[in-house]
């Protein structure tokens, strides 16, 4: 009888909660959340996130997982690293890309061919963490959707061919934009890639050789700084 | 004494030698043997391509009755080639994005596909086991450095071996 009762107030306490997710509502004009957003995000000097990406196939039956982290830092500078199962680094400026790839106890430095495509992913993706969606609405389509919990802001490529590989984006915040919960790429055959990050550290000094493309310090040294940041 | 020294270092010469003759490495075992028959492996892949570089990831469903099936993916999971190779050699390519090519998947990434995991496949020497998890296969055109990530035992689902009526023999 006791156990009965634990697992309905368990029940209770899910129905509760589940309550209190209320559905999302899109917001008619997100324009004045976009400045917002743009607003908070433009007082970040620096941001690190610890993610884990689900890549979900509709073929596999448990999505394909990797861990790492992701650092921006103002203007333009980003490194994108997967430290699970492998070891890789991505490095992105303005300017350049660069990747490592971790083997035979070294980091090998690779002679990237189309960097091309490489750089715009990594442009994409510092602009969408400065909060700088005005500069992505030649390419996509913005709206907002919000509730007590969440406020999901969606992207849609504009261009058909486009939408063909990804068919939209979504970046999942905070309701006040204090912290970026996920982001899930949705593609037009049902796959969708998942990114929870997991712990974000915001205006945070990193050491000198972070964003390196000719040697980066390792993570580990990165992670020690980065410790004590708020 | 100088006499039986050279003696000593004759004999030490001839022994080693004669254990150079008969003591032959042990045969490397085929890529194939390392894995389960029924898995699910994931490789880390850098292909070479006139002097480019490109790093891949490669997951792999294997069935010893059913056949291979192979996702190769770019950095950020944008799935590049979908191939499936029957047990009786049949190839599927069940997508395609660029840069590849469908006629490279079918010609090449299954051929290196099935040159890894495929016991009976026609070797060309081309393969080239380094270390039980890192194999570099080298041809006129490119080269592949792949790296077995994680090995995941057991049977997989049948529809990950089924064309689905997509992909061109």
């Amino acid at each position: 009888m006791k156990f009965f009762s634990v697992i309905v107030a368990v029940l209770l306490a899910f129905a509760l909660l589940a309550a209190a997710d209320a559905p999302l509502q899109p917001v008619a004009d997100p324009q004045p959340i976009l400045q917002d957003l743009q607003h908070k995000m433009s007082s970040l000097g620096s941001v690190y996130f610890e993610l884990t990406q689900e890549r979900h196939l509709k073929l596999f039956t448990e999505p394909l997982t990797s861990e790492g982290v992701m650092l921006i830092e103002r203007p333009d500078r980003i490194r994108w690293e997967t430290t699970v199962p492998y070891q890789s680094i991505l490095l992105g400026d303005k300017k350049s890309v660069a990747q490592f790839e971790y083997a035979d106890g070294e980091w090998k430095k690779l002679k990237l061919g189309f960097p091309q495509m490489l750089q715009r992913v990594m442009d994409q993706m510092a602009l969408m963490n400065q909060g700088r969606l005005d500069a992505l609405t030649g390419d996509y389509a913005i709206s907002v959707a919000t509730n007590s919990s969440v406020a999901v802001v969606t992207l849609v490529p504009k261009d058909e061919n486009a939408r063909a590989m990804l068919s939209s984006l979504e970046v999942k915040m905070l309701p006040d934009f204090s912290a970026t919960r996920e982001v899930v790429m949705h593609e037009s055959n049902g796959d969708y890639t998942r990114i929870v990050f997991n712990r974000e550290r915001r205006n945070v000094a990193f050491p000198p050789g972070t964003f390196d493309q000719g040697k980066p310090v390792p993570i580990g040294l990165i992670r020690a700084s980065v410790s004590h940041a708020p | 004494m100088r006499h039986n020294f050279f003696i000593v270092l004759f004999a030490m010469l001839a022994s080693g030698c004669a254990m150079q003759k008969f003591i032959e490495p042990p045969p490397m075992a085929h890529p194939s043997r390392l894995f389960p028959a029924e898995a699910f492996v994931t490789q880390r892949a850098v292909l070479t391509v006139h002097g480019r570089q490109f790093a891949l990831n490669g997951y792999i469903a294997k069935s010893e009755t059913r056949g291979l099936r192979l996702i190769v993916a770019e950095n950020f999971g944008g799935v590049l080639a979908d191939v499936l190779v029957k047990p009786d050699g049949e190839i599927f390519v069940l997508k395609v994005g660029p840069p590849f090519r469908r006629k490279w998947v079918k010609n090449f990434v299954a051929a290196d596909l099935k040159a890894i995991f495929e016991e009976n496949a026609k070797t060309d020497g081309s393969v080239r086991m380094l270390d039980e998890a890192h194999f570099v296969i080298e041809h006129s055109g490119y080269e592949l450095d792949l790296r077995t990530v994680e090995v995941k035992s057991g049977p997989q689902p049948a529809e990950m071996f089924e064309a689905a009526g997509g992909g061109e023999p």
